[in-house]
């Protein structure tokens, strides 16, 4: 069984923060980290081929640094690494990216299953597993909180409003994954940290997937981003302050005044 | 990178609007370095216009041909019975908006089973059309049997723009869409409006901190998903009826490589769900602990609430992530909001910003969540709760 | 297999960071803290090869471990200290206790107890320490008689007594120094050996979350085989050895803890409304408390990673730069702590803030591994061979490099390290043809003014270089505002304090030596310094927000 992982390098967004002057991000001396919701998929694949012996190779679109990312997973468990790199993909939206991701995947040919994260935690959108998906025409179950397989079929535990769904598939199928409540990212040991230096990760370009140019980075992507701004600066409420006692007695009032103590 | 031109005149608006720091200003000229992502957003700053993306390949087709505001209308089934999910008709009064000011017909999209009860409540929201595809195998939500109808729809018919939910359906779908049609697709847009005939898509960027309008030029159509609570439901036509299209769409064959095994939903606790509950009680880092937690449940109960978090208090797993309020988790606008040792960061505003009434009580007098609220108390929450808790006992004795 | 590379030395950074963020809560310490308490389970863990297995850093390839390059094992020091000094001395003490297996062990005898160390995840001591030999070891009382069969050599009996040894009460194995006929030489014990014992664990006044415990030794009988080197009187030698490593450690310590300190403290002062602004908006709270210590931070990082680099070429040796390094670091962190205290004020000085606590812990590092004190006197003495053999041109053939590096990049503080050496060599020499080194406060003084410019020399040439250490979180520009910064006040350190000691013992004209040091040339370049400051103070509130 072959299970290919996409995975993104991010900002670790606790350390984001913003200029209160420009309202601009601040990124200076923010440490990168493997996207929490790919580590959860990464962790479900390594446990997948713990039971049935699957090959995983993970796969990412990124600056060269981004081999950070590959190498940890490499530690993890993960066996081959592909970093998509280039200059080409400056610019991707989610269309143009998982047009490049699909065609590195179908470069590396044999595929059972494809995990990712549901959506990076640096855009939120959520869209990139389906893209691949389309892509590849295959299959896709998103927002899974389990997924196990035999090596035949994948059968998941899927989020829907307000419940979930225990879904099964054929293979070849891509889910992506949401993750659990307290979800504490496994890290390597330092010698399996050592010894993931001698796993191979391949760098790839734009021509050694074969990717049309023109799907590609600016060109591939349909979005524009025509302006951004600080959000609207808004009128500060009626305050007050004072005894522990004297608040709760005037919030109480209010839940009465407005009338919600029914 | 972007493109600088030689007329820049170095005035360095650009190099503070860039989110990525990779602009400055050499020699009196703007100089992009490697860090750029090519995201545009110093294009609309420059006076002298002397930035620009590269031009986009997109074909340029007829766009003039694409006519139409759609809203993708989610049937939901919570096991007892079938309705429209709430933000279906979120999505058709935005959409009434947006079509009048294009001057086009606004057009409900419905798959599913039985669903001719819905329509007249869909005319009622200002749908003028309502295309229907329905069928037995459509009674669950199945992405390649969905895809495909409203790819068949969409290439059939070319709206200009399509709206859809940013539910689970809404969002593993939508995107399934998008990667077939090759147009552009933004997500959980917080406002909508139209500009010189474009759809421009608002929503936090970059992290939840900066707002970003985006827009889809060359493509057609311009489709965005919008969270549930984002905007608000407006009947603009009671009584009146839709023109009803049926279109009789097979499933396709790859609908069946994914079958649900079982389904099964989560027992409401307390108070109600959280999108749908009036009042809602959300705590951040300053609750501290699960005790802190514990109260607002109290609270919550005695005044019929739900209870949510910030995404501060997810990380502290003080609550399970799916009841993290803001950008990257749910929208709510109850009718109440009381927000605890929440500092109110922007990706938490967004989330909650267009409940009715919202208290706020923190620590800090200078947290920006007393900026959007009507009352706030500048104190800890973990003194003030339990005495409130107390107090509204009393008062409903 | 390969060495480490970059990306795999900030892999196991990032495990370390998250093991501590899931297992060692600031409340943990807090706890263990106020007990005196090793937390055993945790050196246990980190120690565990499928967890972490830190120690395996220490240990060759072949012997099972991972072979871990200086660079990486400083850079496990720093983020060591910054978790808590007392859980990096215990993890210490076994890369110390190691190290005469590793400088001067046999091969069978590096297969044996390495693998051993490896495999069985064992803590490891360093017993060298005793009542009356500290950092001078000749003073050595524990002797080991020869125990002889048929004329052999098959053992020894060890006795006397040992203090202040780190994982003393706790660790599995010890290395200890004892006098042997042939000379001093280190031997290997094991726990439970008869007659070997351990003192209770010591009250300190830091580090309390390590294990301190004296050690006793009545008649111990070791096998032959655990001479390590299998050769008496080596002991000196190989613990001199290890001296330029082993001392930048302790700088990490000293860098990482005092990171600690002063970033908990910038962060606080982010959100403290004082006076209608956060605190850390205000200049004089950030030039006094802040700005200042992050300079020498990033000096101090700097010089550690080029002495490290050059120690990955070299092995062994560099005992003058690791004792700048570590008297460098360690000073700089202990005064760091101090001010971190200060600028949280009241919260400072509670327990419910880790400031205070580092302040304690940090103390350690400018005591243990050589005080400050003889890392002065090493330093002086190394320096002061050069200066005479060199006819006192050692230092001025630096400052023309570093002219010749201003010429090219004015941006790195070049000049005013010129200015320094220059300074420094007319003070040595004044010293010399005096004869002022006499006076032992004096050869403190130059120890201490020689790694002051040395450090900056450092620090400054890395800028011009182009080069930003790994590990700092600032962007080169920055880097090189702080090296402006550091060279300026190193020279007028250098030239003021060289001149004072000059004149407080020496005969000379005070105006007459001021032109000599070129005290003027030094203050002109104090142009623009306290732009620079600020320039760095913005730099630190836009990394360190809260």
């Amino acid at each position: 069984m072959n299970i290919i992982v996409c995975i993104k390098q991010v900002p670790d967004s606790t350390q984001v923060k913003v200029d209160p002057k420009t309202g601009t991000l601040i990124r200076a001396g923010v440490p990168s980290i493997l996207n929490p919701y790919d580590h959860y998929a990464l962790e479900k694949a390594l446990a997948i081929k713990a039971k049935t012996g699957a090959k995983v190779t993970v796969v990412s679109m990124g600056p060269a640094q981004a081999v950070a990312v590959l190498r940890l997973a490499l530690a993890l468990g993960a066996d081959e690494g592909v970093l998509l790199s280039s200059r080409a993909f400056a610019g991707s939206d989610t269309w143009a990216t998982s047009y490049a991701l699909a065609m590195t995947i179908k470069k590396i040919g044999q595929f059972d299953m494809i995990l990712c994260g549901q959506m990076a935690i640096d855009g939120d959108t959520a869209q990139t597993g389906p893209g691949i998906a389309y892509h590849l025409g295959i299959p896709q179950i998103t927002f899974c909180e389990s997924v196990d397989s035999d090596g035949t079929r994948a059968v998941v535990k899927k989020l829907i409003e307000g419940g979930h769904q225990i879904m099964e598939a054929d293979l070849p199928v891509l889910i992506t994954t949401t993750m659990p409540v307290d979800y504490a990212p496994k890290y390597p040991s330092f010698m399996a940290a050592h010894k993931a230096q001698d796993k191979k990760i391949s760098t790839w370009t734009e021509v050694d997937i074969q990717a049309d140019p023109h799907k590609l980075g600016l060109e591939g992507s349909p979005t524009r981003v025509s302006r951004i701004f600080p959000p609207a600066a808004r009128q500060k409420g009626e305050m007050f302050s004072g005894s522990a006692e004297e608040m709760a007695a005037k919030f109480v009032e209010i839940l009465k005044k407005e009338s919600f103590i029914k | 990178m972007i493109q600088i031109a030689s007329n820049c005149v170095g005035c360095g608006k650009c190099v503070s609007t860039c989110p990525f720091g990779a602009l400055s200003l050499v020699n009196r000229k703007a100089v992009a370095n490697a860090s750029c992502t090519m995201c545009g957003a110093c294009v609309s700053v420059c006076p002298v216009k002397a930035l620009s993306l590269p031009a986009s390949g997109a074909a340029k087709k007829d766009l003039s041909a694409y006519k139409g505001v759609w809203a993708f209308i989610e049937i939901a089934d919570n096991g007892q019975k079938q309705f429209v999910r709430p933000v279906g008709l979120e999505l058709l009064s935005k959409g009434r908006e947006l079509a009048d000011q294009l001057g086009e017909e606004l057009c409900a999209v419905v798959i599913g089973d039985n669903i001719q009860p819905y329509f007249a409540e869909l005319s009622s929201y200002g749908a003028d059309k309502i295309y229907a595809v329905e069928g037995q195998g459509y009674h669950d939500y199945n992405t390649a049997a969905y895809a495909n109808a409203m790819v068949t729809l969409i290439k059939k018919y070319n709206p200009s723009v399509v709206l859809y939910p940013s539910t689970y359906i809404g969002r593993d779908l939508s995107p399934r869409i998008s990667s077939e049609l090759f147009v552009g697709l933004t997500a959980d847009c917080t406002g909508l409006s139209i500009q010189d005939g474009l759809l421009i898509q608002t929503r936090p960027a970059f992290g939840g901190n900066i707002m970003a309008d985006i827009k889809c030029p060359d493509y057609r159509p311009q489709m965005s998903t919008v969270r549930p609570n984002v905007f608000k439901k407006v009947v603009s036509r009671p009584g009146a009826m839709a023109q009803v299209v049926n279109e009789p769409i097979a499933i396709p064959a790859q609908a069946g490589k994914v079958r649900i095994i079982s389904k099964q939903m989560d027992p409401i606790t307390c108070g109600e769900k959280l999108d749908e509950a009036e009042v809602v009680l959300a705590g951040g880092r300053g609750m501290k602990d699960k005790a802190g937690f514990e109260m607002l449940e109290t609270l919550a109960c005695e005044l019929g609430g739900a209870v949510g978090a910030s995404r501060a208090a997810i990380d502290l797993g003080l609550k399970p992530k799916e009841k993290q309020i803001g950008q990257s988790g749910v929208t709510v606008a109850p009718k109440l909001y009381v927000a605890c040792g929440i500092s109110g960061a922007v990706q938490h505003i967004v989330g909650m910003e267009h409940s009715d009434t919202i208290i706020a009580v923190n620590k800090d007098a200078n947290a920006p969540i007393f900026n959007v609220c009507k009352y706030g108390f500048v104190g800890d929450a973990r003194q003030i709760l339990p005495k409130v808790i107390d107090g509204v006992k009393k008062a409903k004795n | 297999m390969a060495k480490n590379d970059l990306t795999t030395r900030n892999l196991m950074l990032d495990s370390l960071k998250q093991y501590a963020k899931n297992r060692i809560s600031h409340e943990f310490i807090r706890e263990h803290d106020a007990k005196n308490e090793i937390p055993l389970e945790i050196l246990k863990e980190m120690y565990d090869r499928d967890t972490l297995g830190v120690h395996l850093l220490l240990i060759p390839e072949e012997y099972n471990g991972l072979g871990g390059q200086t660079t990486e094992i400083y850079r496990v020091c720093e983020q060591l200290a910054r978790i808590d000094l007392g859980i990096a001395t215990g993890v210490f003490a076994t890369f110390l206790g190691s190290d005469p297996i590793n400088v001067g062990g046999t091969p069978e005898q590096k297969a044996k107890w390495f693998k051993k160390i490896a495999d069985e995840n064992k803590l490891v001591a360093y017993g060298a320490t005793e009542a009356d030999a500290g950092s001078d070891l000749v003073s050595l009382r524990t002797r080991a008689e020869r125990v002889e069969k048929d004329g052999k050599i098959v053992g020894y009996k060890i006795t006397g007594s040992k203090m202040w040894i780190s994982n003393g009460g706790v660790a599995d194995i010890y290395t200890v120094l004892a006098l042997a006929p042939g000379g001093p030489s280190w031997f290997i014990v094991e726990k439970g050996t008869p007659g070997f014992t351990q003192d209770a664990h010591e009250d300190k006044h830091g580090i309390r979350l390590s294990n301190t415990a004296g050690l006793a030794f009545d008649e111990v009988y070791v096998p032959a085989e655990n001479l390590i080197g299998l050769e008496e009187g080596k002991g000196f030698l190989q613990a001199q050895a290890v001296f330029g490593y082993t001392r930048l450690m302790v700088a990490a310590f000293g860098l990482g803890a005092g990171e600690e300190a002063v970033e908990t403290a910038l962060v606080y002062a982010q959100q403290r409304i004082q006076a209608g602004g956060p605190l850390a908006q205000k200049q004089g709270f950030m030039l006094k408390l802040i700005t200042p210590h992050y300079v020498r931070f990033e000096a101090a990082r700097a010089y550690i990673d080029w002495t490290a680099k050059q120690l990955e070429v070299n092995n062994h040796g560099l005992a003058t730069e690791g004792a700048i390094a570590k008297l460098y670091a360690t000073e700089s962190g202990n005064k760091a702590a101090e001010d971190a205290i200060q600028a949280m004020g009241g919260f400072g000085y509670t327990k419910e803030f880790p400031v205070e606590k580092i302040k304690r812990d940090v103390k350690i590092t400018c005591i243990y591994e050589g005080t400050s004190e003889v890392l002065e006197m090493t330093i002086f003495r190394g320096r002061w061979q050069e200066h005479l053999k060199s006819r006192g041109q050692y230092y001025i053939k630096q400052a023309e490099e570093f002219e010749a590096i201003h010429a090219k990049n004015p941006n790195v503080g070049a000049d005013s390290v010129a200015l320094g050496f220059r300074a420094l060599a007319r003070v040595l020499e004044d010293c010399r043809a005096q004869k002022l080194t006499r006076h032992q406060y004096i050869t403190f003084m130059l120890g201490d003014l020689i790694s002051e410019a040395e450090v900056a020399a450092v620090f400054s040439h890395q800028c011009a270089e182009g080069k930003i250490t790994e590990g700092s979180r600032f962007d080169l520009n920055t880097l090189c505002t702080m090296a402006r910064v550091n060279a300026r006040l190193s020279a007028f350190k250098i030239a003021t304090d060289g001149m004072k000691l000059i004149l407080g013992v020496g005969a000379a004209s005070a105006q007459d030596l001021s032109a000599a040091v070129n005290l003027v040339g030094i203050e002109e370049k104090m142009t623009g310094l306290i732009t620079d400051e600020d320039a760095v103070s913005a730099k630190l509130r836009e990394i360190f927000k809260a």
